[in-house]
């Protein structure tokens, strides 16, 4: 059953990518991507991560794919440009890498894809809380500087360009 | 052998795809028996009664556009709260996240400050 | 369990008297799911009717009108489908019935009794806050598709009132979480289950409305601009934008987008007595069931009374309080939580 799942969310995921970089409207570009981050959220419940599932969905659809269609749609009914040649041939390589890079890593450590111990999401999500906090609290500290930055940098961008405009 | 965890997340799934199954199906039993008689002033939009001029999709003001902007970033903000909220009790020393995640928020509300401040300004945006 | 080859019908019967298939299928799933609508429309009739000195919805039963609300659905049920010219035809219909679905799928998480839930997620209160998230981007896309003016202002409206209130209602849900230790809707349920005092032989419930009486506030707040009712109704706003982002949809499809509102009252003031007013528990020895039912009706009647007395916000202004008032009183909650969780000391 979780196999069967689990190709399910892959099939989605992939196809969702796929679609996001081929649709001719960004408005259906924007949605299929959505549906790409919904196929990784599930694949992280599928994983027994639901903490950062349930992240995937509130931070990556919830907020960064609303902000894209936002500015799809403010930008106005504009198309994007078709799919080239160059763009098909791209894709098969991207695909053709993707694969390599999955049986590869199949073929090379099986005991890479094995939890080492059985847990709960919320154990997994308490140890995680405790390196956060505590092993890595200056990583933390850093981590909010980062933010900052994005905080003032986003907003200083957005506004030279409406003041040049 | 599935975790426990991973039953209820199955069980959701199913409930998620009857839930989808039972409106698609409604769906296609209203429309198939209808008689439509669409008629073009009819299936024009709605403008007060007037016929529609312009691009439906007017443009917007963008004067909000910086609450969306840092929006993207303190909703992540949250998700780190939750974290340090469900181990405040049990963290191991005790008491020894509320300092890190103290500087962390004392951190981000400078820029949250700064982009309120900006955002007010409405001649920017 | 029967072979569902060599015997089909036995294996139907089975499945059909499972009892998860009657939690999907009956309570709390589908069947109640669409009654609750009918008579939440009702009740938002009764209340609204009732404040201004009229009497609501009469004839249709010796009940004062029950029925007109399932008679509504039905006559909406039968309406030409028509779909404007223009319009994105795929997002027109998808997104008012994926918002109906979203809305079901919220219910999914919620425990109406230990037993009576259909989905007990680990981490259940970050799941229900992370689909609530969805529901502004199938309203934009509603508006977009349309190609229409009033639906387009309602759905770019909508995503701005999101960044107003999402962040105030995730804070305001974490003083629950600091407070129970858990994300598990039954756990935090179960954390009220203590007595707070008991006084002259009276036992007041230790229930998180008390400790967290400013969060419960802001997470009521929130959650009314989260469900798009009056005063936070800026998508829809009747009398500025006509209906906003429904405007266009006919028949079925304005029934679909309606009732996601309905379903999404009905959610929320069910995770409201969950968090905050204990659950499916209560003082006096009376069916878990009917405590919860109780407090739902109790919650959903105020937010429905609300609609009935307030006039609606400006966009500016509940952007602005969002990020400063709502967002500095939740910082305040998460501080006083840790103050009596933790105690003075860092």
């Amino acid at each position: 059953m979780p196999d069967i799942a689990f190709f399910g969310f892959a099939a989605v995921t992939v196809l969702g990518a796929i679609l996001a970089l081929e649709s001719r409207d960004l408005v259906y570009g924007a949605v299929s991507l959505g549906v790409s981050f919904l196929g990784v959220a599930s694949l992280f419940f599928l994983l027994d991560a639901a903490y950062i599932g349930v992240f995937q969905i509130a931070v990556y659809i919830g907020a960064v794919v609303i902000l894209i269609l936002f500015t799809v749609m403010l930008v106005g009914p504009a198309k994007g440009e078709g799919p080239t040649e160059f763009r098909r041939t791209a894709l098969f390589i991207g695909i053709l890498v993707a694969m390599m890079l999955g049986v590869g890593g199949a073929l090379a450590s099986p005991s890479a894809f094995s939890t080492n111990q059985p847990c709960t999401p919320e154990c997994d999500l308490a140890q995680f809380s405790q390196s956060l906090l505590v092993t890595y609290s200056v990583q933390l500290a850093v981590l909010s500087l980062v933010f900052a930055a994005a905080v003032i940098g986003a907003l200083t961008l957005a506004k030279s360009e409406r003041g040049t405009a | 052998m599935v975790a426990p965890g991973l039953a209820e997340i199955f069980y959701y799934l199913g409930f998620i795809v009857v839930a989808t199954l039972v409106p698609i199906i409604a769906l296609f039993l209203i429309v198939t028996p209808r008689d439509a008689k669409p008629s073009p002033m009819k299936l024009e939009t709605y403008e007060a009664g007037q016929m529609p001029s312009g691009r439906g999709r007017t443009r917007f003001i963008i004067q909000y556009y910086p609450y969306l902007l840092i929006f993207v970033i303190y909703d992540v903000v949250a998700m780190f709260l939750f974290a340090w909220a469900l181990t405040l009790r049990t963290l191991q020393p005790p008491g020894s996240g509320t300092w890190p995640i103290l500087i962390f928020m004392g951190v981000l509300l400078v820029p949250l400050a700064y982009s309120i401040h900006l955002a007010s300004q409405r001649d920017l945006w | 369990m029967a072979d569902p080859i060599s015997d089909p019908i036995g294996f139907s019967l089975e499945i059909m008297t499972s009892p998860l298939f009657f939690k999907v299928a009956v309570f709390p799933g589908l069947t109640s799911i669409g009654i609750i609508i009918a008579l939440f429309i009702w009740l938002d009739r009764k209340i609204t009717a009732r404040v201004q000195l009229r009497v609501g919805p009469l004839y249709a039963s010796p009940l004062g009108g029950v029925l007109q609300s399932f008679a509504d659905l039905i006559k909406f049920a039968f309406k030409e489908l028509f779909i404007p010219r223009n319009a994105d035809k795929f997002f027109f219909v998808a997104a008012p019935v994926l918002a109906l679905i979203g809305g079901a799928g919220l219910v999914g998480l919620i425990p109406f009794t230990p037993e009576w839930q259909i989905s007990n997620l680990e981490l259940g209160l970050p799941a229900f806050l992370a689909f609530v998230t969805l529901s502004p981007m199938l309203i934009l896309l509603a508006g977009w598709s349309a190609n229409s003016k009033y639906p387009f202002i309602g759905g770019l409206r909508s995503l701005f009132q999101q960044t107003a209130y999402e962040i105030p209602l995730w804070l305001s849900a974490i003083g629950v979480v600091m407070m129970a230790g858990t994300m598990n809707l039954i756990g935090i349920v179960q954390a009220q289950s203590k007595p707070w005092v008991i006084f002259l032989g009276l036992s007041i419930p230790g229930w998180y409305i008390i400790p967290q009486a400013l969060g419960a506030l802001l997470f009521f707040i929130t959650a009314t601009a989260e469900m798009e009712r009056i005063p936070f109704d800026l998508p829809e706003a009747e009398p500025e934008i006509i209906m906003g982002w429904q405007a266009e949809y006919p028949g079925f499809l304005f029934m679909s987008a309606a009732g996601a509102s309905f379903v999404r009252l009905y959610a929320f003031s069910a995770l409201f007595s969950v968090l905050y007013l204990g659950g499916w528990m209560g003082p006096a020895p009376v069916p878990a069931l009917l405590w919860t039912a109780i407090k739902i009706i109790i919650v959903s009647s105020l937010i429905i009374l609300l609609r009935a007395t307030f006039p609606r916000v400006r966009i500016d202004q509940l952007l602005r309080a969002g990020w400063t008032y709502l967002l500095g009183l939740a910082f305040l909650n998460i501080v006083i939580t840790y103050l009596l969780v933790v105690g003075p000391r860092i």
